[in-house]
């Protein structure tokens, strides 16, 4: 109990992790409110009010359809959290997996697992998603899967690298000599020891991820319409970016805000659960 | 040094042989036929049937794959299904804004970059530094096609400076067409600007605490020179290899900027033919986005070799 007060009162402390927290509950939140309550309804087209300036009803104006850009924005939360969120677990839940079993067995498991990482660090990105995404079909859970493939390399080397360290230290030796196995031992021990690393981690993927799906549906490939997400809503106000040009401000707000909060509070995490980077920081 | 070269080409050579078996696969053998891909469920039999022999969808699957890996080599990519224009022709074409852009954009990026990260780490802790911090923190999180966008608001809606988008074309007005690359060079580069600067902050932070440094200085040697001379050259390494790194992501980062400023560069043949289901360009695409990637990261181990000896003793 007094390590997570710890805790919390350096966290408090900490400006970047404070900020981040904050702009991360903003944007959790909205996409909770959203599930409950819009102003308006998201995908309610009304053409005789389309591309209207903000006002006491419309806050945030209306699009080319007559639809309340605001409520568009809460539920193009939903969308962000939904896909980065399942991106990064998937993609983690693998690349841990890897990453762990290739620092366990060592030799031919771990080659592979590096030459494989590389291949994938080859493709840019971008590409690799838009090839994806445009055999799969464009939709969003192809671009969960899009842009977990490029979380995988990511999980699997943190977590190699640090379970790598991890086997050699005492403990860990103790426990082998003690007869525990390989699987044992790297759950009971190895990977509750490098849990900060990849929160820290995940917490940067997901920010990532956001932007990955804000640029795939920006493309075309994300959610598709009539499901609100801010690359789409950024796609469809430039089209009309001399009639309404604050349509194009708000949607790419949000996704730079939350993208934001995301790696200040990854950031401060890492200042906060890796005292040895914290001294080299301000060292 | 020629051995540690050969051996990174060599396995650059492996890299882009599993990479053309990997798009191979995502291409022809993940959605089971890519007629219906290209054509659409609703497609007549008869039209399938002469897809597939058109693009030779009804060969054996090692055949197919023999027979494109010989193209790539000769330069026959195949025709594009959507214009039925041969595929190294488009390509070629568009790599004439796609490559400018991509220039300008790593221009931009090493220009602004490296003095900015230089001088947070000379006045480190400073509200400078602070402010250079706050700046990469920004660009690493601000989307670049938004920022195309706002690019766009500013200096081609409002002010009227730039074109909001469109290419000109060389051979009509290199002026015109240099200056309808500036915004979309800056988008691209945003995010650039920021890792790198940040990049070269830590590096220097790390050298110019080295003793050499201390010695120069020592010595009376003047600020810029400390600097310059014998910091920076030291803290490039790290910064060369993030730089190439960065060229895979601009060059991934060109099909979205292109779009935003409609410029006819390899980037928008892709989005094009993404929406014309045209799997024949994206898969050639692909393959020459991953060879450029790795052709980058072997110049940056050819400049790695150049800025620090030590890689040919130990490598």
């Amino acid at each position: 109990m007094s390590a997570i007060a710890t805790f919390a009162g350096r966290a408090r402390r900490h400006g970047s992790f404070r900020i981040g927290a904050l702009l991360l509950l903003l944007f959790a939140g909205t996409a909770l409110l959203s599930l409950f309550w819009t102003p308006h309804g998201a995908e309610t087209v009304a053409m005789r009010l389309r591309l209207q300036p903000a006002s006491a009803t419309h806050w945030l104006g209306t699009d080319h359809l007559g639809r309340d850009v605001l409520s568009r924005i809460m539920v193009g939360a939903q969308t962000s959290i939904a896909v980065g969120l399942l991106a990064v677990t998937l993609g983690m839940g693998v690349g841990v997996a890897l990453g762990a079993w290739a620092a366990a067995r060592r030799g031919w498991v771990d080659e592979a697992l590096s030459r494989s990482s590389d291949l994938i660090f080859a493709f840019p990105a971008v590409l690799i998603a838009i090839l994806i995404a445009s055999v799969l079909g464009a939709s969003a859970t192809n671009a969960v899967l899009a842009i977990a493939i490029f979380n995988v390399p990511v999980f699997a080397r943190v977590t190699r690298g640090a379970a790598l360290a991890m086997w050699g230290r005492d403990f860990v030796r103790a426990a082998t000599a003690m007869g525990q196995g390989p699987l044992r031992i790297t759950l009971r021990h190895i990977l509750p020891n490098v849990a900060s690393v990849l929160i820290v981690q995940a917490t940067i993927q997901f920010a990532v991820a956001i932007l990955a799906e804000a640029g795939l549906s920006y493309l075309g490939l994300g959610a598709q319409p009539p499901i609100p997400s801010w690359g789409r809503m950024l796609r469809d106000a430039q089209t009309y970016i001399f009639q309404s040009p604050e349509l194009a401000i708000w949607p790419g707000l949000a996704i730079a805000l939350a993208v934001l909060g995301l790696n200040m509070l990854g950031d401060g995490l890492r200042d906060l659960l890796d005292p040895r980077l914290r001294l080299m920081r301000v060292g | 040094m020629i051995e540690f070269l050969s051996r990174r080409f060599a396995a650059a050579l492996l890299t882009l042989a599993l990479a053309t078996l990997l798009v191979f696969a995502v291409v022809e053998i993940l959605p089971g036929d890519p007629a219906l891909v290209m054509l659409g469920t609703d497609a007549r039999p008869d039209t399938l049937a002469a897809l597939r022999a058109k693009h030779g969808f009804d060969r054996p699957l090692g055949e197919r794959y023999v027979s494109w890996i010989a193209g790539l080599l000769t330069g026959d990519l195949g025709a594009s299904h959507a214009y039925g224009t041969p595929v190294a022709k488009l390509i070629n074409d568009r790599l004439h804004v796609t490559l400018p852009l991509g220039a300008m954009a790593l221009s931009w990026a090493t220009l602004i970059a490296i003095p900015l990260g230089v001088y947070a780490a000379w006045r480190h802790n400073s509200a400078g530094d602070w402010g250079v911090m706050t700046f990469s923190q920004l660009g690493i999180s601000i989307p670049n096609f938004w920022f195309g966008i706002l690019l766009v608001l500013l200096f081609a809606v409002t002010l009227g400076w730039f074109p909001s988008g469109g290419f000109p074309g060389w051979k009509q007005d290199v002026g015109k067409s240099l200056h309808a690359l500036v915004l979309p060079a800056l988008s691209l580069s945003l995010g650039e600007i920021a890792i790198l600067a940040r990049v070269t902050r830590s590096a220097m932070l790390d050298t110019l605490r080295e003793d050499y440094v201390r010695t120069a200085r020592a010595k009376g040697a003047a600020e810029g020179a400390v600097l310059f001379r014998h910091a920076l050259r030291n803290a490039l390494i790290p910064v060369t290899t993030v730089a190439g790194l960065i060229a895979g992501f601009l060059i991934g980062g060109a099909v979205i900027i292109e779009s935003v400023f409609r410029l006819p560069g390899v980037g928008s043949l892709v989005y094009d033919s993404i929406n014309n289901r045209d799997l024949i360009v994206i898969k050639n695409v692909t393959i020459l986005f991953t060879a450029l990637v790795l052709a980058v990261n072997l110049l940056v181990d050819l400049a790695y070799a150049v800025l620090d000896p030590r890689p040919k003793v130990t490598a």
